[in-house]
């Protein structure tokens, strides 16, 4: 990699980075919400779009797998979603 | 009844026993004589509309006669369908690890209670939408009011459910990634769009009209009045009244003459409290509608321009 490579990214780091940090945590926070819309059944709120996210529900599995694990969950919390 | 075989959808309502499934029948009857091709739909747990006809009718439209068919929906078996269906659609889309889980999350989320009313939403949504080509006209004979309401608002509700879970996951891909390609807002989408198509039929005077179905008595009177309120809510055009088994007028049995009597006052009632839907009286036949002789008569009366030209 050349020096003005390096360079490149530090000045990139340096002026970005807080603000990503800031951006993925919001990312993070939406997306944990939208699985909770989807989940709620899982945790005893009725959903009366259940059947309309049937096919939705394999995309969010792993999306589930990182919340749990971002929780500091090893394996997930939820017996009626073993997902590891 | 002028002008109701020229919609699309046509749904009979009203309390448990007066006479919706026979209601629904000599409709679909006449317009199928008018040469439309119908398909007569029933939404009741409790079917009758094989009863009314004489034969097995099932899950899938059957040919009854001419240019009409019959349908009994099923809640659990639409159920079954739908989640079967949907495990076939993402069988090659995953790998076998996520489709275990997915499948057994699948079968979780589909034994919830209220999975099968949905379902049966679902098929009725679709029917409506005009999914099957075959019919110009489909008629409902519905479940009792209560049902048949929550039925007709279920559009509404679930499109505001989707659009905020469309929504959330919009707010989400913003941040993230291109949100044209992401798999479960294009699923969203979709379902959001048949939902709006669903309540726009639903709610077009032009495609569909609900017949309110009652006879002359206190408590059918007060539950089509509620409902009539209702469905005014929901904006769902309401066709018409039909005043099912009125008594003859001219009666020696006293027993007879003191009920024809307190009929007439429940009659000037529903003239009065309903003077702006468009009413027909039916008269109490000599004796109860079934088959198709029975309901042909039925026929002339709720739509009398709509008859066979030769028997």
């Amino acid at each position: 990699m050349s020096v003005r490579q390096n360079l490149r990214d530090f000045f990139h780091g340096a002026a970005y980075s807080t603000y990503e940090r800031e951006l993925r945590m919001q990312a993070a926070e939406l997306n944990d919400m939208f699985l909770l819309l989807c989940y709620m059944e899982v945790v005893g709120l009725p959903n009366p779009a259940t059947l309309y996210l049937l096919d939705v529900y394999p995309y969010l599995l792993d999306q589930f797998h990182m919340w749990h694990k971002r929780m500091g969950m090893e394996r997930s919390p939820l017996g009626t979603l073993p997902c590891c | 009844m002028r002008g109701l075989l020229e919609k699309k959808v046509l749904f009979f309502g009203g309390k448990g026993g007066v006479g919706k499934t026979t209601c629904a029948s000599a409709t679909a009857l006449a317009a199928s004589h008018a040469g439309k091709r119908v398909l007569l739909v029933s939404t009741d747990p409790a079917h009758s509309t094989s009863d009314i006809f004489d034969r097995e009718i099932g899950p899938e439209p059957v040919e009854l006669l001419p240019n009409l068919w019959g349908l009994e929906i099923d809640g659990a078996l639409e159920s079954r369908r739908y989640v079967a269906n949907v495990k076939q659609q993402i069988k090659g889309l995953f790998g076998d690890h996520i489709l275990k889980e997915a499948n057994k999350q699948i079968d979780l989320a589909a034994s919830m209670p209220g999975a099968e009313e949905m379902a049966l939403f679902d098929r009725i949504g679709g029917l409506i939408r005009g999914e099957d080509t075959r019919f110009d006209l489909i008629v409902f004979d519905t479940a009792p009011t209560g049902h048949t309401l929550r039925l007709i608002r279920m559009p509404e509700l679930m499109e505001a459910w989707i659009r905020a879970l469309s929504r959330s996951r919009q707010a989400m891909l913003g941040i993230e990634q291109d949100d044209k390609t992401d798999p479960v807002l294009m699923s969203l989408t979709g379902r959001l769009e048949g939902l709006r198509e669903f309540r726009a039929r639903l709610l077009s005077p032009r495609v569909s009209a609900f017949m309110l179905v009652l006879v002359a008595e206190r408590l059918p009177i007060e539950e089509t009045a509620r409902a009539l309120e209702q469905l005014n809510e929901a904006g769902v055009n309401v066709g018409g009244l039909i005043v099912n088994r009125i008594l003859p007028e001219t009666s020696p049995d006293p027993f007879l003459q003191s009920r024809h009597a307190q009929e007439v006052i429940y009659l000037d009632e529903i003239d009065r409290r309903f003077a702006k839907l468009s009413r027909v009286r039916v008269p109490q036949l000599p004796s109860d509608v079934h088959g198709v002789t029975t309901l042909d008569a039925l026929s002339e009366i709720l739509v009398p321009q709509a008859q066979p030209s030769s028997p």
